[in-house]
């Protein structure tokens, strides 16, 4: 693959907390319009992966980062507007994060945080960004009401909703399912391949099967090392290259 | 087919559900008569005194100026300076504290510095208000060249409460979960608009209540005001709210309490009770300002 083909290039990523090194130097490449599955047990380094990717992780005071993220081949690092580059990022948490306001002021936060003002405007991103969530049908009858009293499974779709209302490029998130029920879960996924069509979308996960149904390349992460990455059929049909990969991915540990 | 099952026997208590019911009662009556009795003296010590101090309340005991060696007469001059002090040292003391402590709270690193400033302000939340006394008179009074003015009693009355706004302001910032931060930071919003639009919004209860407390204390202290601003006996213009100046001396209700209750000999008994139940008044009525300017944000923006 030609580098300046890659939406995101990650080159020799480590990070450390303190003493602590969380991630020994991994590098793969993230093609445009791709759904790239990220997978791998607890402690394995994928959240603080996704934190180093928008940048979040500079806020934690102890964090040590070297190595190199390019996005569109542009150094992620050395980008002068943070908040700008945070918002060319999405995220959503494993644990649905409604924030204490109604369901349209959650949508409208983050573009109204960088000066979007006319009503109109806001309205129609409010309700696309639902409608890419599966949400939209409902609440829009109640989009007043705190987001916070909806279910779980309505949060998780309020905060990828949240994500969206930023436009991001790349859209990355975390173990999405862990707090929600199979059917909202399947929902979710149907939005995530129709998503595809207009981001790059990193999708960390600990069902494996749910990589298998989404992604098109997969990358096992194992104590914050790079056990494999490649074709996810591949990966999951039992000759992995690497022995540790069939093992997690048929369930012996993880 | 089997047996019919007994009913009456199904339902009998085990003797273990006897004894945890009996514990539920017991653990309730305590809890409850704990309550009661916390209760209880404040209802007391409020009657008590509405009960003593009731022949000489009135409307104008609090609108009247003291007359005949302050032994008839009304509170008025003690009244507003009351009121001045706690308003203007809350003035003061609030927004420096709510700042500091989102400062100590939001932005500070965890290192030396911050250590020190924290331990610091816990050790001087415990300083004994006599010695806060010592220090404004020598701080505001003389070095500032305040001379006794309300100005200096105020600022020294926020330097005896600033500490405990700030840390239990803190104390509220720190019960905004983190993840709601988290979330507004991935969303490429800054740490200052996050503070501003998620972390203030879900802490103002705690914080006002923080600030709440501290207006009895202010109003209530006699040592820091007694060198620094409050006088036994003041002449003031009657019926004007804005009578005393910034660098005018001024006479304050606990201050006045201690001056007739020791100083001045024949003074009736039912007019020190109703000093003390003016006194709680003032104390109410900031509280009730700033319970409802509680309320008035709470219903005025949904969170």
């Amino acid at each position: 693959m030609v580098a300046s083909t890659a939406k995101l290039k990650v080159e020799d990523l480590k990070v450390a907390y303190g003493d602590k090194q969380v991630i020994h130097g991994i590098s793969y490449e993230i093609p445009p319009n791709e759904i790239f599955g990220v997978i791998g047990p607890a402690q394995s380094g994928k959240t603080s992966m996704l934190r180093v990717i928008n940048r979040t992780i500079d806020f934690t005071p102890n964090a040590k980062v070297s190595g190199k993220i390019e996005i569109d081949g542009e150094d992620a690092f050395r980008i002068k507007d943070v908040y700008g580059y945070r918002r060319r990022i999405g995220m959503v948490a494993p644990l649905p994060v409604g924030l204490p306001l109604t369901i349209y002021d959650n949508v409208a936060f983050a573009p109204r945080s960088f000066g979007m003002k006319d009503k109109g405007e806001l309205d129609a991103l409010v309700q696309k960004c639902l409608e890419q969530a599966a949400l939209w049908d409902e609440v829009k009858d109640r989009l007043n009401s705190l987001g916070t009293k909806l279910s779980g499974g309505q949060q998780q779709r309020l905060t990828i909703a949240r994500a969206l209302s930023h436009q991001p490029e790349v859209l990355c998130l975390d173990e999405f399912s862990i707090a929600i029920d199979p059917v909202t879960t399947m929902k979710i996924e149907d939005v995530l391949k129709e998503l595809r069509e207009s981001m790059t979308i990193i999708l960390v996960t600990n069902l494996v099967q749910q990589a298998r149904r989404l992604a098109k390349r997969t990358m096992f992460l194992l104590n914050g090392e790079l056990v494999e990455e490649g074709d996810t059929e591949k990966m999951f049909s039992g000759d992995a290259d690497n022995p540790k990969t069939n093992e997690f991915v048929s369930g012996a540990f993880g | 087919m089997s047996e019919p099952v007994d009913n009456a026997k199904r339902f009998t208590k085990t003797p273990s559900v006897v004894r945890k019911e009996r514990n539920e009662k017991i653990a309730q009556f305590v809890f409850l008569s704990m309550t009661l009795a916390m209760v209880l003296p404040l209802v007391l010590i409020v009657g008590f005194l509405v009960f003593k101090a009731w022949p000489s309340l009135s409307l104008d005991f609090i609108f009247d100026m003291p007359r005949n060696g302050m032994r008839e007469g009304g509170i008025w001059p003690a009244f507003l300076g009351t009121l001045y002090l706690v308003i203007i040292s809350l003035m003061i003391a609030a927004p420096i504290g709510v700042m500091a402590a989102v400062y100590l709270n939001e932005y500070a690193k965890d290192n030396w510095l911050t250590r020190t400033i924290n331990l610091a302000v816990i050790n001087l939340a415990g300083v004994p208000s006599i010695v806060h006394a010592l220090f404004g008179l020598g701080a505001f009074v003389y070095a500032a060249k305040m001379g006794t003015s309300i100005i200096a009693a105020s600022l020294t009355l926020a330097v005896m409460t600033l500490p405990v706004i700030i840390a239990s302001t803190k104390e509220a910032l720190s019960a905004v979960p983190m993840s709601f931060r988290q979330a507004s930071w991935n969303m490429g919003v800054s740490r200052w608009q996050t503070i501003w639009r998620i972390v203030l919004p879900n802490s103002i209860s705690g914080i006002l209540t923080g600030i709440i407390l501290q207006v009895s204390r202010a109003a209530g202290e006699t040592a820091p005001i007694m060198f620094t601003g409050a006088v036994i006996s003041v002449n003031i213009a009657k019926d004007q709210l804005f009578a005393y100046g910034l660098t005018d001396e001024c006479m304050a209700l606990a201050m006045h309490l201690y001056t007739i209750s020791t100083q001045i000999p024949n003074v009736p008994e039912s007019l020190q009770f109703a000093i003390a139940v003016a006194l709680l008044g003032v104390v109410l009525m900031v509280n009730a300002l700033s319970i409802s300017l509680r309320v008035y944000l709470r219903t005025h923006r949904k969170w």
